[in-house]
């Protein structure tokens, strides 16, 4: 009896010093610095000042920017899950011919985005681009400038936001019971019905997370929208990174980037609502691999295969030309005309030749896989404490973890350094401007809520009753996460950290606030190369820049991938 | 697993172990410049060591090199700063970012552009130009000054803008054309009319995607006019292939100046003294003028500034603008033009 009570109090004291820990890290570096910026950019003169809210009042440009980014998330949130759900059924679900090939192809958004895959759009569609050549002289009056606005700018980033489906729906898909669907064959259901009714269904808690993602990615479009939306589709983000840099207007970035949040808050409640309807149920506990399936209708088949060919080719095309446009010169790439003199291997020779060109990959590594480790650690553990339960806290903490949605991360650069360019008790009087420390910390706050959403959906997959049934025979809470829990959820959880490590490798908005001169991260040496001033090839060196990229991240992927087969 | 732990603990050992390889109390100088690209940074290290300094240089953009230091001010990173015009360095005087040092060559730069509390003193001129193609102009039909450019309907649609206002350049050519309106009744200083012209400006001209490059456009015919500073001209004709005139409004041509100051708080400040004094000489200056193609502020150093560059400074005057009132006024500016003025 006595053992049990000093057993009992033990525990209770760790779990006091885990929530005081918890609650002292979301305030310091969550809460406060943002709070603290709000508070600072609404406050003039020591008074409180609402005038950035009549200043864009009164701007057409800035409502029609808005209401754009509102447009094409909801537009997205449709186009990206018919895309992604078609894209993963003919990989891992359907007996399609070539299907290994065509998921190498669906899977190269896994690689590069932003402005490289912006760009690598404008070589196929562009002014100059291929395509645009080869319609012109189909249809001579068709204007080069076709490629432009709402239509370019959805279909680009269609395209560029299925990764979230290959990674997080294949594996989920992968874990349905293969038995749930014999069933339903055994009672004569068709291929449609199968999947309409059994197998989608069983995603659900995957294609929220998903759309979550995509709305917040649409709402928060950059690259895309300014290279090629022109003068008809602009959205606001590129309005607000740049006011957030003024220091005159950075009281209209905060309430832009808050109209936004408050959006994000809100279809995170009503998500979250519709989440704790549903109790899921989606893994196998005896695990029978899936078969694909046959499309069993000849024309159908047929036609399926075109349209997988033709949609691999539009993935393929782009990723190909940067890689191609990599090995020519400047004046190539700006017009489009390629011929055999045009190739060099200069380019590459002048970037990994010099004895000083290591060092921003090696500062980027670095930095990234801490990120991703910390923070996928760290937001495990608090993931699986919010579940463990149910509290007001446990809520509390739920929603602190989705302050980073609600900022743009030069607002929340700015937010840390506003705080802690100063001694404060916060932190032990601890000062992180100019520190190593401080862009390690930027790189981990901006993944909290991609990685706490994601692992929640990954929980979704453990089943409670082993669990349970672990506990009712006495193992301890660390040895049933090890040996139950973990296993269930590790490529998820590898996924996550491979998806943090290469969308931080080449950061710039971030970092261009928070590093330290001494260790340039990529994405700043990269800007720095690309605005030379006399050198021809900038652009050429920043594709070079971007292969490089895309061959570390294949390498992240693959590495992680490779050891997931040997496991299972 | 255990190896990705493994992988984790030597990372953070590499980190750490970097962090505390930095200065300590040695002799060393950190510069911040935004214009360290094509080889500058390069040069002034090679310089700075032959004459027994231990320099390293940090090329951070204009935009963000004010931010950087603002943020930096209770751990300042940096010693030297240079390269930011005056409305930069003014921003940073106001901060508190820079330390006072009045350089032993103060007194050859050409009057009034010095700060006269002695917190910055000047580099490098340079002229901002309106420029538009040989190819397609000859300087009796190309535009003769900014205003020519929406009043004449043949230039409409044919001048390159940015799209955004945070570049120096652009800042200074919208002060240039403001300038001519300034009201003190007038919405943030400026008349109606000058808001108009402004209006007339974007209405009227081709404004840039993310991406687009000024000079390939010029030299394609699309946009074959738009704005240029003095010092990166010849690099860019040579190039492209391409030459220009540029316009000589009587009313004279915005110059901005880049200047230099010490940080606040540098550790190594007899150092940094040593530093400027000899990189502002005329001497130097006068290297870095023929090398890169810019107009020394240092009288002494003029002459040796190539030819061409001087013949652009010969044939301009300078517009007068009153750069305090600018320095005030132009966050304001800039933002309604991108909030109510462009579409």
């Amino acid at each position: 009896m006595k053992n049990m009570i000093a057993k009992y109090n033990k525990t209770n004291i760790l779990q006091y010093f885990f929530l005081i820990g918890i609650t002292w890290l979301l305030f310091a570096f969550l809460i406060f610095p943002n709070l603290n910026l709000i508070v600072e950019t609404f406050t003039k003169d020591g008074n409180f000042t609402t005038s950035a809210i009549d200043r864009l009042i009164k701007s057409d440009r800035a409502m029609r920017s808005l209401r754009n980014s509102f447009i094409l998330a909801v537009t997205l949130s449709i186009t990206v899950n018919v895309l992604g759900t078609f894209i993963v059924l003919i990989s891992d679900y359907f007996k399609i011919k070539g299907s290994k090939i065509l998921k190498i192809g669906y899977s190269s958004t896994l690689v590069y985005g932003g402005i490289a895959l912006a760009s690598g759009y404008l070589f196929v569609y562009g002014d100059s681009g291929v395509i645009t050549k080869i319609l012109i002289s189909l249809f001579p009056n068709l204007s080069p400038h076709w490629f432009e606005g709402y239509g370019a700018v959805t279909f680009v980033m269609t395209f560029a936001l299925t990764s979230y489906h290959i990674i997080f729906l294949s594996d989920a898909l992968k874990n349905i019971d293969y038995q749930t669907i014999e069933a339903a064959k055994s009672m004569g259901a068709s291929t449609w019905s199968i999947l309409a009714k059994v197998v989608l269904p069983v995603l659900r808690p995957n294609y929220f997370a998903i759309t979550i993602l995509i709305i917040l990615t649409g709402l928060g479009a950059t690259s895309a929208p300014l290279m090629i939306g022109g003068e008809s589709f602009q959205t606001i983000n590129p309005m607000i990174i740049r006011f957030s840099k003024s220091i005159a207007s950075r009281d209209i970035a905060t309430v832009l980037s808050l109209v936004l949040g408050l959006a994000t808050i809100l279809i995170l409640f009503i998500s979250k609502k519709i989440e704790s309807r549903y109790n899921y149920m989606s893994v196998s506990k005896v695990k029978t691999l899936l078969i694909k399936q046959k499309i069993e209708n000849p024309v159908l088949n047929l036609l399926i295969h075109i349209i997988a060919y033709f949609i691999f080719a539009i993935y393929i095309m782009p990723i190909l030309l940067i890689f191609i446009y990599s090995f020519t010169d400047g004046y190539t790439i700006a017009t489009g005309n390629i011929n055999i003199e045009s190739f060099t291997l200069e380019n590459y020779t002048s970037l990994l030749l010099q004895p000083s060109s290591y060092k921003p990959y090696l500062t980027s590594i670095t930095y990234s896989a801490l990120a991703a480790f910390i923070v996928g650690s760290l937001i495990l553990v608090l993931a699986r404490y919010i579940r463990s339960g149910k509290s007001r806290y446990r809520n509390i903490i739920d929603y602190a973890l989705m302050t980073p949605w609600l900022l743009p991360s030069t607002l929340i650069a700015m937010g840390l350094i506003v705080t802690y360019d100063t001694k404060r008790l916060l932190l032990f009087g601890q000062v992180l401007t100019g520190t190593t420390i401080m862009l390690l910390v930027g790189y981990i706050i901006i993944k909290i809520p991609f990685t706490l959403r994601m692992t929640n959906a990954a929980l979704y997959n453990v089943d409670h009753s082993l669990e349970e049934a672990a506990q009712s025979m006495g193992a301890n809470k660390f040895y049933i996460f090890r040996k139950i829990v973990f296993p269930v959820i590790r490529p998820f959880i590898l996924a996550i950290f491979v998806l943090n490590f290469n969308s931080l490798l080449a950061d710039y908005d971030l970092s261009v606030l928070l590093y330290h001169p001494l260790y340039e991260p990529l994405g700043i040496v990269i800007k720095n190369n690309a605005e030379s001033q006399i050198n021809p090839n900038a652009q050429a060196l920043v594709l070079v820049y971007s292969v490089i990229l895309m061959v570390i991240s294949t390498i992240s992927l693959v590495s992680v991938y490779s050891k997931q087969k040997k496991v299972i | 697993m255990k190896k990705v732990i493994s992988v984790v603990i030597m990372l953070v050992v590499l980190l750490t172990a970097s962090a505390c390889g930095q200065k300590e109390g040695s002799d060393k100088l950190i510069i911040y410049s935004n214009s360290l690209t094509d080889g500058r940074g390069e040069w002034v290290e090679e310089k700075a060591k032959e004459a027994g300094f231990n320099v390293t240089t940090v090329q951070v953009g204009g935009g963000d090199l004010a931010n950087r230091l603002i943020a930096e001010k209770n751990n300042p990173v940096a010693d030297i700063v240079f390269g930011l015009n005056t409305m930069g360095f003014e921003t940073l005087k106001k901060g508190n970012i820079l330390a006072k040092h009045v350089p032993v060559w103060a007194d050859n730069i050409e009057e009034g552009m010095n700060d006269n509390d002695g917190y910055y003193h000047s580099l490098v001129k340079q002229a901002i130009l309106l420029i538009y193609s040989q190819d397609l102009y000859s300087e009796e039909t190309g535009p003769q000054d900014w205003p020519d450019l929406w009043e004449n309907p043949d230039f409409h649609g044919k001048y390159f803008l940015f799209p955004s206002l945070s570049g120096g350049t652009t800042r200074a050519v919208i002060s240039g054309i403001l300038v001519r309106y300034l009201d003190e009744n007038g919405e943030l200083g400026v008349s109606d009319e000058g808001w108009e012209a402004i209006k007339q400006l974007y209405d009227n001209g081709y404004i840039a995607k993310d991406g687009e490059e000024f000079y390939a456009l010029l030299a394609g015919g699309k946009t074959p006019m738009g704005q240029m500073w003095s010092s990166g001209l010849a690099a860019r004709e040579e190039q492209y292939g391409v030459k220009s005139y540029y316009a000589k409004p009587k009313i004279g041509v915005p110059y901005v100046v880049e200047q230099i100051g010490i940080v606040e708080g540098s550790s190594n400040l007899e150092e940094s003294k040593r530093f400027l004094d000899w990189f502002g000489s005329a001497e130097i200056q006068g290297q870095w003028a023929d090398k890169f193609y810019s107009l020394p502020a240092n009288k002494e150093a003029l002459s040796s500034a190539p030819e061409y560059i001087r013949s652009i400074d010969e044939s301009l005057s300078v517009q007068e603008i009153d750069w305090g009132f600018v320095g005030d006024h132009i966050d304001q500016w800039a933002e309604k033009i991108e909030l109510e003025i462009m579409k």
